[in-house]
């Protein structure tokens, strides 16, 4: 059991028919390998493929071709084991059973994982209690807020003491307060505490940059780069980025013309419109975008920082990490 | 956590624990809807009635003479209603057990159990022993009630070997059931199979005639299906059916049928499974 | 009306999109007559009885119970599809879209009765279709015209049931087994399979129920039973006006009830 919190992925393809002619190349060849009580993020924007790679490793999918082996157990020839040792949360609400209250739920998932029965009672208070649920714990899961479906979901997923954490954009349409609780906890307690081995999935690049001490960039299917979010960071080859926050419709291609950029990146956000221009000398051309900004929109701020992850995705990809 | 699954006896004894967790999960969840649990006890009345009212309209009353010539009981309710009660687990078959991975997907928790560390039957069988309970339930009230409504006169001294051939038809069904349930993964339309399959073994079962009415290929069709042995089994041990095969026969083949229909299905099961996984046909409805 | 035709228009295509629903839905009322038919061989050993013939005015049961399948579909389309209308666009995903659109719900509704009633006429032309080649149905010509007349009656007065199947799905979300139950109900009252006069209380409470006239006249046309044709289709007029405005009326109550209340998109 040394591999225990191993999971070994390699190689694997899962290329999805539509129709008879097209197809869809979810996970394009793709090797990663994460260690015992490491917390590693595949970002990517939706659609690069994550969340089929975590189908994959978690056997509700079988590959087209690769080996994955998760805790030492491959997952085509003992997909039982693979399941003891791994817990799946995924973002989004329905992963329980509304009618149910929460202890009811967390009793009928420890049968399905064999949590001995003298240790049940024991394990949902404890749960609970670690989730602040406590006393929610009779209420049906329905008349719960989208957090508390959430925090439950974590209840869920920890009720046979996995020592694999699958965690699939786990902060999706949660609120900014739920979304740090479950940043923190997968962070501090799951993590650092009880050393878990832990795959996140994210398209937010702050969640993937806060969190992950390692991180791979999917996009169609396939891994971009991959290494800790500093280092990825630094592998920029433009050290700053002009930022320019404005309001308005702006659209990448009027940016086509300027050439001393290495790479220019349009995204939306609280009805702002955000350009980031990678760039060795911002105060070059800085002039030129302004003028083409100021064609379309209003400017509210222009300022030089240090590249994101965003920042070396899109460097990399061309794609943004919102597209999808 | 760390170590293997254990041996076979305690593999078996998660997986038990698994099926009953599933059964008291499916009690649960069925409560919550009240209304609708109480009409499930009412509705056996009100769909059993026409066939009785059929029969007056016929009969001009419940004595069949020519039923008696051909099966030994005259009585027209007492032997629908035999028929119809037992048949009630076909119900468990092809609604219950085929429509459980489907309604775990409405919820959207098919994925969320489908990642526990149980073999995906697993759940068909939690809801075929769910369904059981709850259709031995009803018919239990049925019973009781139809029979001192019609004054209905139960041979007691059968009950046991009547319950042994309901036991083996069920048998037999779970395997039709787990067939459907392993249908519903890759099938958008998978009531349809259910539908026609159920009309079919309605129709060649002997509920409320015996084989003796049907034609000559319906009569052959009905060799193969459990629900033509239960039937006939129970009504010979409770109400003196004439049988025209010998009763070692009967649970020969109910016997026969049984390992034969549960194999299959859960070969098809497997097939389909291991096919929704393939495709990645799981979570689409 | 251009957002009735639209909902016809969708329905269509939906249900094109399962070729094998509607191969099921043409064949499944003369399936479940089959039963009917053995059980009748068992236990008169002729395909004729007197008895039947005191009650239903024709001794051949086989054919009354054919009709009555047939016409049924009616039935099973008014509560079943569109009681499961708005219970599929829960699942859809699409009722708060459809509900929030700038039109009255009620023509929505229309918009899937014309669908069912347009499915299920023709669902009936066909099985006729097979009866007359088949079972040596006859109808004349003469026929044709009273035989729509009074399916158009039925039509009229199972949309007002319908209305209120539909609203009782808005109402309880597990609608599924209370349609069940409603169609068990109206099975045991009407004379779809046997004469009501069988039973007092089923003759009592048949009276209120539409395809109990309908299923006499369509019966009376085909068969050539003696009927009163004035008196069959007034009363089916008048049940149509009761039930239409007042299917009506329910879905519109307990629509305001629900939007009230915010349990519209609930499961």
């Amino acid at each position: 059991m040394n591999e225990s919190g191993h999971i070994v992925v390699q190689g694997i393809y899962k290329i999805f028919k539509k129709g008879r002619t097209d197809e869809v190349r979810a996970v394009d060849g793709v090797d990663f390998s994460i260690k015992k009580g490491e917390l590693f993020g595949l970002l990517g924007p939706n659609g690069a493929g994550k969340t089929t790679l975590i189908k994959c490793i978690s056997t509700l999918l079988i590959p087209d071709d690769g080996s994955v082996t998760v805790g030492g157990y491959d997952i085509y020839k003992e997909s039982l084991e693979v399941r003891r040792h791994i817990g799946v949360l995924t973002g989004g609400e329905r992963s329980l059973y509304w009618k149910l209250t929460p202890i009811e739920n967390l009793r009928y998932f420890a049968a399905l994982y064999g949590v001995p029965r003298k240790s049940v009672k024991n394990r949902i208070e404890f749960l609970l209690e670690l989730m602040g649920l406590t006393d929610k714990a009779t209420v049906r899961v329905e008349k719960l807020s989208s957090g508390m479906k959430q925090k439950l979901s974590l209840a869920r997923v920890l009720v046979h003491d996995p020592p694999i954490l699958l965690v699939d954009e786990p902060t999706l349409g949660l609120d900014p307060y739920f979304a740090r609780f479950i940043r923190d906890f997968v962070k501090n307690e799951l993590n650092r505490r009880l050393g878990k081995t832990i795959l996140l999935t994210t398209h937010y690049m702050d969640e993937a940059d806060e969190l992950c001490e390692r991180i791979a960039f999917m996009n169609r299917g396939k891994i971009e780069a991959m290494d800790t979010p500093v280092r990825l960071k630094q592998s920029m080859p433009q050290k700053q980025v002009l930022e320019i926050k404005c309001q308005g419709a702006l659209d990448k291609g009027i940016f086509d013309g300027v050439r001393e950029a290495a790479s220019i990146n349009v995204s939306h956000d609280d009805g702002l419109v955000y350009v980031r221009v990678n760039t060795d000398n911002p105060e070059v051309i800085l002039s030129n975008i302004i003028e083409l900004v100021r064609e379309k929109a209003k400017i509210v701020s222009v300022r030089v920082t240090v590249p994101t992850l965003e920042d070396v995705f899109v460097h990399l990809t061309g794609a943004s990490l919102k597209d999808g | 956590m760390n170590e293997r699954g254990g041996g076979l006896s305690s593999r078996v004894f998660h997986y038990l624990r698994a099926i009953n967790a599933e059964n008291i999960k499916e009690w649960k969840i069925e409560l919550t809807y009240k209304p609708d649990f109480i009409r499930q006890f009412l509705e056996p009345f009100v769909y059993l009635f026409p066939y009785f009212l059929y029969g007056f309209a016929l009969l001009g009353g419940r004595y069949s003479e020519h039923l008696r010539s051909l099966t030994g009981i005259g009585d027209m309710v007492a032997y629908t209603f035999i028929g119809y009660l037992f048949i009630g687990f076909l119900n468990t078959a092809c609604w219950a057990m085929g429509f459980s991975l489907r309604k775990e997907q409405w919820f959207g928790t098919l994925e969320t159990i489908f990642v526990a560390p149980v073999p995906r039957w697993v759940y068909v069988a939690g809801m075929a022993l769910h369904s059981t309970c709850h259709q031995g339930l009803i018919m239990l009230i049925q019973a009781v009630a139809i029979t001192t409504f019609f004054a209905i006169v139960l041979q007691t001294s059968g009950i046991f070997l009547a319950l042994s051939a309901v036991l083996l038809m069920l048998l037999g069904l779970y395997g039709l059931g787990i067939v459907v349930a392993g249908l519903t993964i890759a099938l958008k339309q998978w009531w349809v199979v259910s539908e026609a399959l159920s009309t079919l073994i309605v129709v060649v079962t002997p509920i409320a005639y015996p084989l003796a009415v049907l034609p000559f290929v319906l009569r052959k069709v009905a060799m193969f299906l459990p629900t033509t042995y239960g039937i006939i089994g129970v009504r010979h041990f409770l109400l003196g059916e004439n049988l025209a095969v010998s009763l070692p026969t009967i649970f020969l083949r109910l016997s026969l049928i049984l390992v034969v229909w549960l194999s299959f299905g859960m070969l098809v099961f497997l097939m389909m499974d291991r096919y929704g996984r393939k495709r990645g046909s799981l979570s689409v409805y | 009306m251009w957002v009735i035709i639209e909902e016809v228009r969708k329905s269509f295509r939906i249900l094109l999109a399962y070729p094998v629903e509607v191969v099921f839905w043409i064949f499944s009322p003369l399936l479940w007559v089959i039963p009917l038919v053995f059980q009748g061989k068992a236990l008169i050993g002729a395909f004729n009885s007197t008895s039947f013939g005191s009650l239903a005015g024709t001794d051949e049961f086989i054919p009354y119970v054919l009709i009555g399948a047939i016409v049924s579909t009616y039935m099973f389309s008014a509560v079943w599809s569109m009681g499961n209308s708005f219970r599929d666009e829960t699942y859809y995903g699409t009722l708060e879209h459809i509900l929030s659109a700038p039109v009255r719900p009620g023509y929505i509704l229309i918009g899937k009765g014309l669908y069912n009633s347009i499915l299920s006429t023709s669902f009936v032309i066909v099985q006729l279709l097979i009866c007359v080649f088949i079972f040596g149905l006859n109808i004349t010509l003469a026929k044709i015209f009273p035989i729509f007349l009074f399916l158009l009656l039925l039509i009229v007065g199972l949309y007002g049931i319908g209305f209120m199947a539909a609203a009782l799905t808005l109402l309880i979300k597990e609608a599924h087994g209370m349609l069940h139950m409603f169609e068990y109900v109206l099975f045991l009252f009407s004379p779809i399979r046997y004469p009501v006069e069988v039973n007092p209380i089923t003759k009592a409470i048949s009276v209120f129920i539409p395809l109990t006239y309908a299923l006499i006249a369509l019966r009376g046309l085909l068969l050539n039973i003696e009927f009163n044709f004035w008196k069959n289709s007034i009363v089916l007029l008048a049940i149509d006006c009761t039930l239409l405005p007042l299917g009506l009326f329910v879905f519109r109550r307990i629509e305001k009830r629900t939007k009230t209340r915010g349990t519209l998109a609930d499961y």
